[in-house]
């Protein structure tokens, strides 16, 4: 904190604006999400009755989420489906990462990036049911796995787990390859010349020096990657063919159809909850305002 | 040899853009198809199904909206998350921490939950769902990130040379704006872009928030249900096309800002 | 009730002056994007209540652009429009909205008397209505009207039951309710996800008809037969998703489906069909209803009777959303047109149906919850 001696006057004022400048941010942090989010808890205890919402206070609406077996399974499903989704964009995003930031010559990597994000600017929507024409029976895969003679039958790919993990997948291997990619090129090259030097061969030096080192990057993406999953109810509508519900699915059941605010915001808490313990399970590696 | 060596990894990258590019390549394809049905057999190319969305009044309305709300939650995310970026920065207290933790607080819930929170809390208060609303939805969600990609730029480096603005005679204020923010320029300029983006694609806080003056997403949503359509694939490559041409201008803005400053 | 196929403004006619609109609002857009007219434009998208303009929440076939084009041209102002699937949706819709910011509400006519409970639709001047043009049974349905009072006009009918892939299904097996679960089809059927429609058609299929649904037959009747459909079947999805498997040959049965599914693509497409169950057809009918915290409440009478000309019928029974039956029997439909809907057949059609309505709160929750259960399972 040192700072120049100049004026001692102009130093506080200078120091007073630019502490409150944050005040506007954290007003509208305040307003805009701690509120509600608050609004949300509280009416989670309520009840809609007689088609109203009543500020009835009860454990109602929790009861009923740990007696319906259905229910829990869908919040069982929601964490299992983003967590299948994390693990399997991390294995399908490093290699990819990895050979942008060692393999490809530097001045194509930006190029490469851009390519690689390109896609993603068209919307989401349309992507996922793009993917079914792609996963049906007479679709693409269907068409050249028959024409060369791998399989004698359409597999039933669309409308299943696998569809949704896929559709999932495919967005966010992008989001992980870009998060793993600036972690990897970061890491100055001393430290893996340094392990070699001392006797590591490039497994080893994998293994101890750059896997360890990019553990920040994998930590982001996988949180980020986590937190949307399990949020998401279009993907595994489109894709997964209302075969297995997850828990937003069943929120906007709630919305929608019952318009039962009460058992939503429940619902939307259980979630929460989950969204957290993944988060304090990462805090170790997430600094977040560091990306 | 070292082709040998680089082979596998060349392979990866190929499989791995493919596995990238497949749906949209199909959906930009059938876009141009004359069938009635974006499904093969392949018939044409025409521009059939692009002419109708553009005489789609209701189309046109919704993507202008998604521009209006996209600039303008990026660029008070933006704002926000500078100012609150610049003030932890350049202070130091107890609560750093803890406002740290508040601004990038936002992100660690789901899209949806942010969305519940605000639809009940409207609810309740008796405020209609416009596109006012639906923009600071959106600000919400963005500003974690102006705020982190903003807060990474500020480095000693910086403060140095504000010091020395200081030193040199600008007052405060002249130091901020012709000495911090041209200096962070290519930072702003980032999480504006990223803010744009993800409010450009937002679907869930944008269906729950917003009543017929609906933005892209939320419009292709409706469409997506009249059934098999090529029209919907023309659309969604008319979005691919606006928002390729922005990254486009974008990557050109920021290399000539990258010579001057060279 | 009815179908959804979703919304399209979209139709193959073109507008003349549209052109030139696209051209101001494609200016519009761009002065957002490029100054600093951003903040500003934030301002200009909300509602201003001059004018005509009327606010208009429907399901999608109302939204056809020549249909709103009509409405226009008759109010001299513009018709805001969004669509909904299903009442329960709209009603959460209106009560997650303000007062006044809905005007016309196409509500189902099986549904008007429900939502007349809640106080928010008119009740509507029966003397002004063409019950004379309309099919016979329109106005007879027990449903018309509400204690002797009317509270919606009805526009257009159709029915829920199979559509199928002819190729693929055997027309006779889709005469019977009995194949949602025919082990025949195990995997080549997709379910329409509209919870009380289907558990509906289930009830017809096991002889209850919809009215008679009630909390404890939903549990030990329907509930058993509506899993078996679930496992009989590969997907329960929108109206996208199920037409995509069918015409992607992943599925040969969309139950839940019918004319308003299929009667759009099966000039195109000659191997589609659809069928209603011998059991009885469930029945859907539209009707405009007047939302009472409107404050123009004249020019929605004025689209209600541009609705029921010949035009505005020819319009909404063949939009590019669905297609189904008018009620006006001087609808100049074509030849072709007509075979498709099977417009000979509805006097016996109606005759062996039953309007599908949406249940009584208590009713409606545990459906709710069955649905619940149901995609979980």
């Amino acid at each position: 904190m040192a700072v120049p001696h100049r004026s001692a006057g102009r130093r506080s004022f200078y120091l007073n604006v630019s502490r409150w400048a944050v005040a506007p941010s954290l007003v509208y942090v305040a307003i805009f999400f701690a509120a509600p989010i608050v609004v949300m808890i509280i009416v989670s205890f309520w009840q809609r009755v007689g088609g109203k919402l009543e500020a009835v206070w009860s454990f109602v609406n929790y009861e009923k989420l740990f007696k319906k077996s259905y229910l829990l399974e869908g919040w069982f499903n929601s964490i299992e489906v983003a967590l299948i989704t994390t693990v399997v964009s991390i294995l399908v995003a490093y290699p990819l990462a990895y050979v942008l930031a060692y393999q490809v010559p530097k001045h194509w990597q930006k190029f490469a990036l851009i390519l690689c994000i390109l896609p993603f600017w068209t919307s989401y929507l349309v992507r996922s049911y793009a993917w079914t024409i792609v996963l049906s029976e007479t679709g693409i895969i269907n068409t050249v796995l028959l024409s060369i003679g791998i399989i004698d039958d359409p597999m039933q790919i669309g409308y299943t787990r696998g569809a949704t993990v896929l559709g999932f997948v495919h967005f966010f291997m992008m989001l992980l390859t870009l998060t793993i990619y600036s972690n990897l090129v970061q890491i100055s090259k001393s430290y893996r010349l340094a392990g070699e030097d001392l006797g590591a061969n490039k497994f080893q030096v994998f293994l101890r020096i750059t896997l360890p080192l990019s553990l920040p990057g994998i930590a982001i993406g996988a949180f980020i990657t986590f937190v949307i999953a399990i949020g998401d109810f279009i993907t595994p509508m489109i894709l997964g063919g209302g075969n297995e519900m997850l828990l937003p699915q069943a929120i906007m059941l709630q919305v929608q159809r019952a318009n039962d605010f009460p058992m939503a915001s429940a619902m939307s808490v259980l979630l929460m909850i989950s969204v957290t313990i993944a988060y304090f399970l990462l805090a170790r590696w997430l600094k977040m305002d560091r990306v | 040899m070292a082709f040998w060596r680089t082979l596998p990894g060349w392979v990866y990258l190929v499989l791995a853009f493919g596995f990238i590019f497949l749906p949209v390549a199909i959906l930009v394809f059938f876009s141009f198809t004359s069938r009635d049905i974006p499904l093969p057999p392949f018939e044409g190319p025409s521009l059939r199904w692009y002419n109708k969305v553009l005489n789609n009044e209701r189309l046109v309305d919704a993507l202008i909206n998604s521009v209006i709300v996209g600039v303008g939650s990026a660029l008070v995310a933006t704002t926000l998350g500078f100012l609150a970026a610049y003030s932890i920065a350049r202070n130091t207290s107890r609560f750093d921490g803890l406002m740290r933790y508040a601004m990038m607080a936002p992100i660690t819930v789901s899209y949806l939950i942010v969305g519940m929170g605000l639809l009940i809390s409207l609810h309740i208060m008796g405020v209609p769902k416009t596109l006012w609303t639906l923009g600071a939805g959106h600000v919400i969600i963005n500003l974690p990130l102006c705020f982190g990609i903003v807060f990474a730029a500020l480095g000693e480096h910086q403060r140095n040379i504000e010091r020395a603005a200081h030193d040199l005679g600008a007052n405060d204020f002249q130091t901020l704006s012709r000495v911090t923010v041209p200096m962070l320029r290519p930072s702003l300029f980032a999480a504006f872009c990223i803010s744009f983006t993800l409010s450009w694609d937002e679907f869930i806080i944008a269906f729950l928030l917003t009543r017929f003056e609906v933005t892209m997403p939320v419009m292709l949503f409706e469409m997506l249900r009249t059934g098999l359509n090529p029209e919907i694939n023309a659309a969604g490559s008319i979005v691919f096309g606006i928002s390729m041409t922005f990254v486009l201008l974008a990557i050109l803005l920021n290399l000539r800002l990258r010579r001057k400053n060279a | 009730m009815k179908p959804i196929r979703p919304n399209g403004p979209f139709s193959p006619y073109d507008r003349s002056v549209s052109t030139l609109m696209n051209r101001r609002r494609f200016m519009k857009g761009a002065a957002a994007v490029t100054g600093g007219a951003a903040a500003a434009g934030m301002m200009a998208p909300t509602k201003s209540y001059a004018g005509n303009d009327i606010s208009f929440l429907t399901w999608c076939d109302h939204t056809d652009a020549r249909l709103i084009g009509l409405y226009e041209e008759a109010i001299g102002g513009k018709v805001n429009v969004k669509s909904y699937e299903g009442t329960g949706s709209a009603l959460a819709t209106i009560e997650q909205s303000q007062p006044g910011d809905w005007d016309m509400f196409m509500c189902d006519f099986q549904d008007t008397g429900m939502v007349s409970a809640t106080g928010i639709i008119d009740q509507l001047d029966d003397s002004r209505v063409p019950w004379d043009g309309m099919f016979e049974g329109i106005q007879a349905q027990p449903h018309a009207y509400t204690n002797g009072k009317l509270y919606g006009v009805p526009d257009k009918f159709g029915y829920y039951g199979v559509a199928y892939n002819k190729d693929k299904v055997d027309p006779e097996d889709a005469k019977s309710g009995a194949i949602m679960y025919d082990p025949k089809y195990k995997g080549r059927i997709a379910v329409y996800d509209y919870y009380f429609v289907i558990m509906q058609l289930v009830g017809i299929s096991k002889g209850i008809i919809p009215a008679d649904i009630t909390v404890e037959n939903l549990e030990s009747v329907i509930r058993e037969p509506l899993l078996e459909l679930k496992a009989n079947s590969l997907l329960t999805g929108d109206i996208l998703t199920t037409l995509n498997a069918l015409h992607t040959e992943s599925v040969d049965i969309i139950v839940g489906g019918a004319e308003w599914s299929v009667a759009l693509d099966m000039a195109n497409s000659p191997w589609l069909d659809y069928q209603y169950f011998d059991e009885g057809a469930l029945m859907w009918n539209e009707a405009l209803s007047i939302v009472s915290d409107s404050e123009n409440k004249d020019a929605v009478w004025d689209c209600i009777d541009t609705t029921l000309t010949p035009d505005g019928q020819r319009y909404l029974a063949t939009s590019d959303c669905y297609w189904a039956m008018p009620v006006m029997k001087n609808t100049p439909l074509t030849d072709d047109e007509k075979a498709i809907l099977r417009w000979d057949e509805q006097p016996g059609i109606l005759a062996n149906s039953y309007p599908s309505t949406m249940g009584t709160p208590d009713v409606d929750a545990a459906m709710i919850d069955l649905w619940t259960e149901y995609l979980a399972s």
